[in-house]
């Protein structure tokens, strides 16, 4: 199970994902500002920014604690370490034993909760308040996520990343089957709030009164800011990748043949794009919602969650 | 083909019901009754998918009636109501949004509990969205107790009854087409004499917030 050519390909995805995650995020961007009639940055933009951000010195507070500096790291690796569980590629992989959707969602959580951490170490007023309005939003989000994995579970019998894949392979009807598209609507949803896209946070303002992600990170800076910027793009990825792969996975290369692969490749990227697009569409279209909406929206989220895990019941 | 039948009509019928939630998420009359029309336009696709896939052409007149009645011309009423009133925003309902989608979604897990022996002795392949029926059937009711505007309740009612419609198609593809078209014009009489009933709240009281109502004990 553990042949080398499985590993360099996990290996290689991981790779992959973490430098495709700038371009994505840069995508969105280029898409957002082509939609508001400006020309937009290009979408290699955020690798600029990181090259930039990786040179500079760093200013640390002087009530920083070691926690302020342990964060970027946890933040980056756990996040790493889920792109390694998620099938980007290939489905059967050698780390599949262990790409339970329970454990990328609370890994992803791990990075929230040092984030949320990172935030309040330094005193800073903002940062504390970032980080109790993300500990908030990732409090209430929580049952909508599980619901929704429960759902996607029911339907594969196995809460394991490459089951649920290969189960949807094998019989493509399940697909359109309402159990499965309800839980995408809700698991998007999620997504939105998990990795602050626009109805509840918005990624491109520095506004004091709205942000969430950005009043967290804003003692950061240097190299330590572009490892917390390339995890939270990298978890747009994953997000997206796991939205992408598990509800749609064809294109998903089942062995390691070069032709599979690369196919693979292009199917992934395609769907990145798409959905990719469909963010940038909603935050075009959509304002932010004050924040004491957002529990509503997660409700909404919770409930699709709800209908998605008894009509699975039902179909059966 | 039976599986892909069973498929369109829990799809179809998942679709009905997801507009009637909108209805506690959204606020403003003008999203409700977008949401209203969303619905009975994807009610009759599935009227119409029933009668392709259970070969009953009756069912067809009974999809463009739908389409006709319910997605233009009781829209066009509405509208047409809500600007009589100017009425904008909705007050805040009883049950708070929040609870109020928690809530809905409890009671489709009760329809589906409701409906269990239903399906149990329904033979068609339509029938697992049987509970979704239920469900907005339930939904639409507690849309009508939680509401404090006259016409967010008349919205419900009307939502009401395309949940029993949808409960019809789904349990025994249609009932036959008169009683069918009996049951279109009374929907219609219902909601031209609830118009009515409107005007006469709007007149009396100036508003059309039924919990000023409470003044008639006085």
């Amino acid at each position: 199970m553990f042949d080398t050519a499985g590993i360099a390909v996990e290996a290689g995805q991981a790779l992959l994902a973490l430098a495709l995650a700038p371009a994505l995020a840069g995508f969105i961007r280029w898409m957002k500002a082509r939609m508001q009639n400006r020309r937009g940055a290009p979408f290699w933009q955020p690798y600029a920014e990181l090259r930039k951000l990786f040179r500079k010195d760093m200013v640390v507070s002087r009530h920083a604690s070691w926690i302020f500096h342990l964060a970027p790291f946890v933040i980056f690796g756990s996040t790493v370490v889920v792109s390694l569980l998620v099938p980007v590629l290939v489905t059967p992989l050698p780390f599949n034993a262990v790409a339970d959707l329970f454990a990328v969602v609370y890994l992803l959580l791990l990075a929230t909760v040092f984030l949320a951490l990172a935030g309040l170490d330094t005193g800073s007023a903002f940062g504390g308040m970032g980080s109790s309005r993300e500990m908030t939003i990732a409090a209430i989000s929580e049952p909508a996520i599980a619901l929704a994995i429960l759902s996607l579970a029911l339907a594969a019998g196995s809460t394991n990343l490459g089951e649920i894949a290969a189960r949807t392979i094998a019989r493509p009807s399940s697909a359109i089957s309402p159990g499965h598209v309800l839980a995408f609507v809700a698991l998007f949803i999620v997504m939105l709030a998990e990795t602050g896209r626009l109805p509840v946070d918005n990624p491109s303002t520095h506004l004091e009164l709205t942000m969430i992600h950005e009043a967290m990170i804003l003692e950061y800076s240097g190299p330590y800011l572009a490892l917390v910027e390339w995890a939270s793009w990298l978890k747009l990825l994953v997000f997206l990748t796991l939205a992408g792969n598990l509800f749609v996975p064809w294109g998903l290369a089942t062995s390691l043949a070069p032709s599979a692969l690369a196919v693979a490749f292009l199917s992934t990227v395609l769907k990145l794009v798409v959905l990719a697009a469909a963010v940038a569409v909603l935050e075009t279209r959509v304002a932010k919602l004050r924040l004491f909406r957002v529990p509503e929206l997660l409700a909404v989220s919770f409930v699709l969650g709800l209908l998605a895990v008894a009509s699975s019941f039902s179909v059966r | 083909m039976q599986g892909v039948f069973s498929q369109v009509a829990v799809m179809g019928s998942s679709g009905v019901l997801l507009c009637g939630l909108i209805l506690l998420w959204r606020r403003g009359v003008a999203a409700y009754i977008t949401a209203f029309t969303w619905q009975s336009v994807v009610l009759a696709a599935l009227t119409a998918a029933v009668g392709y896939f259970g070969d009953d052409p009756q069912l067809y007149a009974v999809a463009a009636l739908l389409l006709v009645i319910k997605a233009v011309a009781i829209p066009r009423l509405l509208r047409r109501v809500a600007q009589r009133f100017t009425v904008g925003r909705e007050p805040a309902p009883y049950v708070n949004t929040g609870t109020s989608l928690v809530v809905s979604g409890l009671l489709v897990l009760l329809a589906h509990a409701a409906a269990r022996p239903l399906e149990a002795i329904a033979e068609v392949p339509t029938r697992a969205g049987m509970p979704m029926a239920m469900g907005l059937l339930f939904i639409s009711l507690f849309i009508i107790v939680s509401r404090k505007m006259a016409i967010t309740q008349v919205i419900g009612f009307l939502m009401l009854e395309n949940a029993i419609a949808l409960l019809a198609v789904l349990a025994t593809y249609g009932v036959p087409l008169i009683v069918e078209l009996g049951v279109f014009l009374d929907a219609l009489m219902g909601f031209l004499v609830m118009q009515i009933f409107l005007y006469d709240i709007h007149e009396t009281f100036s508003t059309a917030d039924v919990d000023v109502l409470k003044r008639l004990r006085h």
